[in-house]
């Protein structure tokens, strides 16, 4: 039943390009971005329970990492992502290793500042990033297909849930589990908290700076809208809609919201508002999203 | 005097304060092999502190702790746990939104120990689960099973951990006479049979003086008393910390 699931799933991803036009295919390879990043934000946020605020950072990490290596080092993309998914990630390491220990509030406001920090220097280092004009970068193929970079896009989503689930279901995914549950009871069990901790800030951000690595080079143009809050926001809500702390959650909400706000494109900057009072209220009311909802449903039947 | 035997556990003039507030005052004790020592006191004289002193929680100020001879009290507590102390807690912690089999699990995962496949760490958990008495109920979340199980769910998974002591910290409050006999049993299948020296927090008295050779008495931070149940029982110390002083 589920294999079988899972199988229509990976069809009917497989037969998108065939059906979707040129714009429907576009909006399907941001949700796959925005797949990767919501669901390596869930795997801090959602099993280890740090909310952190530098995510959408590290993807503008990795973006003008490989976007700049690219332009100014002829570097190819494929390398260039790697470098930026590496940067990312001693980044996070960096990162984390000074705010984990604080926990809670502390390393939101901490993720929250660095976060504008790295924003406002793209910014202003103009004669490097061309601040708010963005920077024109190359693409990852010669010749420039939408299908071609779906199925790029495909490919590493799968990839990367692959390994996200195993690392779930392996011995450092059941710490992250009881890191989450009770970190005292945790802690007397023989569990390195900090380090589990710190294990899943550093690989969850290595995550979005290989998301942003390879948006950049979809995009071929990176702003400092990449690395900026309501970036970051939207990937929260997302995360929240579709369901914190369960795996199928951030890819549902992702794909959901960003096929959503393409309909109410419209009213331009107001989806946003939407989503966040739309994920306040399920944050309150059903704080385990839609797939959550849908699992109470079905099992009332 | 015979050779003196090494404690497994021991404290040197543990002291911990809070702000102005001396929960811990040079509190020194010792715990041999096999055995099974009562740690007993008023409502706040410090017993859950030394607990938490011991394991790391809160690690003492002042004083020493040693495990076998070596001192602990400058590790973090997942060491001390590796070290080999485990421990329940007053109010049961078990991982409620993960299921029994997964709870016991961790305690295994937290030894760090190279080279055994998940398919024996499965075996062990679902052994020390039926060491407890929760064989049926590897699939359960722990938050849907009743206190007693909860407390077992946490001895299994202390006891996962393969520890040398384990600390008891009031298992048996809120248990029914019938479940009290039942937890009883368990402590003392857990010593003999698992060869686990027992340090153990009550407030219910009869079965602490019956099931413990020796009592630390502690009262206001500092220890008061200390020695075969029927002695603490008469001493003056005793009954004056529990009852007030003739005075007051």
């Amino acid at each position: 039943m589920k294999r079988a699931g899972l199988a229509g799933v990976f069809l009917i991803a497989i037969l998108v390009p065939f059906f979707l036009n040129q714009y429907w295919l576009h909006v399907a390879i941001i949700s796959l971005f925005y797949v990767m990043m919501a669901s390596s934000w869930n795997l801090i946020a959602g099993y280890t329970g740090q909310v952190s605020f530098a995510h959408a950072a590290f993807a503008g990490v990795g973006a003008y990492t490989s976007g700049m290596l690219a332009l100014y080092g002829g570097v190819h993309p494929a390398l260039g992502i790697i470098a930026g998914t590496l940067l990312a990630g001693v980044l996070g390491l960096g990162l984390g290793g000074l705010c984990i220990r604080m926990g809670g509030i502390y390393l939101s406001l901490t993720t929250l500042g660095f976060s504008e920090i790295l924003r406002i220097i793209i910014t202003n280092e103009e004669q490097w990033t061309r601040g708010t004009m963005g920077l024109q970068i190359p693409g990852v193929f010669s010749v420039y297909s939408k299908t071609h970079y779906y199925f790029l896009f495909l490919a590493v989503t799968l990839a990367f849930l692959v390994l996200m689930r195993r690392l779930l279901n392996s011995d450092t995914g059941l710490a992250f589990r009881a890191v989450l549950n009770d970190e005292l009871a945790a802690s007397t069990s023989g569990i390195d908290t900090v380090r589990v901790r710190l294990m899943a800030f550093t690989s969850s951000s290595a995550m979005a700076g290989l998301a942003g690595g390879l948006y950049g080079h979809y995009l071929m143009l990176i702003t400092p809208d990449i690395p900026s809050l309501g970036q970051m926001f939207l990937v929260l809500a997302m995360a929240v809609i579709g369901g914190m702390g369960s795996f199928a959650g951030p890819i549902i909400g992702a794909i959901a919201l960003e096929f959503l706000s393409e309909y109410i494109r419209i009213y331009g900057e107001y989806h946003l508002l939407l989503f966040g009072l739309v994920a306040l209220v399920i944050a309150r009311f059903a704080p385990s999203g839609m797939v959550g909802l849908w699992e109470k449903i079905w099992r009332r039947r | 005097m015979e050779e003196k035997v090494k404690p497994v556990l021991e404290g040197r003039d543990v002291s911990r304060s809070f702000g102005g507030l001396m929960a811990l005052h040079r509190v020194s004790f010792q715990l041999f092999e096999g055995e099974i020592v009562g740690l007993i006191g008023p409502n706040g004289s410090g017993k859950t502190t030394l607990f938490n002193a011991i394991t790391g929680v809160f690690p003492p100020q002042e004083g020493e702790i040693l495990l076998d001879g070596k001192p602990i009290s400058r590790l973090k507590p997942f060491q001390i746990c590796r070290m080999g102390i485990g421990r329940t807690f007053q109010i049961v912690r078990p991982f409620l939104k993960m299921t029994c089999l997964e709870n016991v699990l961790v305690g295994i995962v937290g030894r760090d120990e190279k080279g055994t496949s998940r398919e024996e760490r499965v075996e062990q958990a679902l052994s020390e689960l039926e060491f407890v008495g929760l064989g049926g109920q590897s699939h359960r979340l722990a938050g849907s099973l009743t206190l007693l199980q909860k407390k077992m769910l946490e001895l299994a998974r202390a006891l996962a951990t393969r520890p040398r002591v384990l600390l008891l910290d009031e298992v048996l409050a809120g248990l029914n006479p019938s479940e009290i006999l039942q937890a009883l049993d368990m402590i003392e299948a857990i010593r003999v049979k698992r060869k686990v020296t027992i340090f153990w927090v009550e407030h219910v008295m009869g079965a602490i003086m019956t099931a413990c050779q020796r009592i630390i008495v502690l009262d206001q931070g500092r220890k008061i008393a200390e020695g075969p149940p029927d002695e603490v029982r008469s001493n003056p110390r005793v009954i004056e910390a529990y009852l007030g002083g003739a005075d007051a």
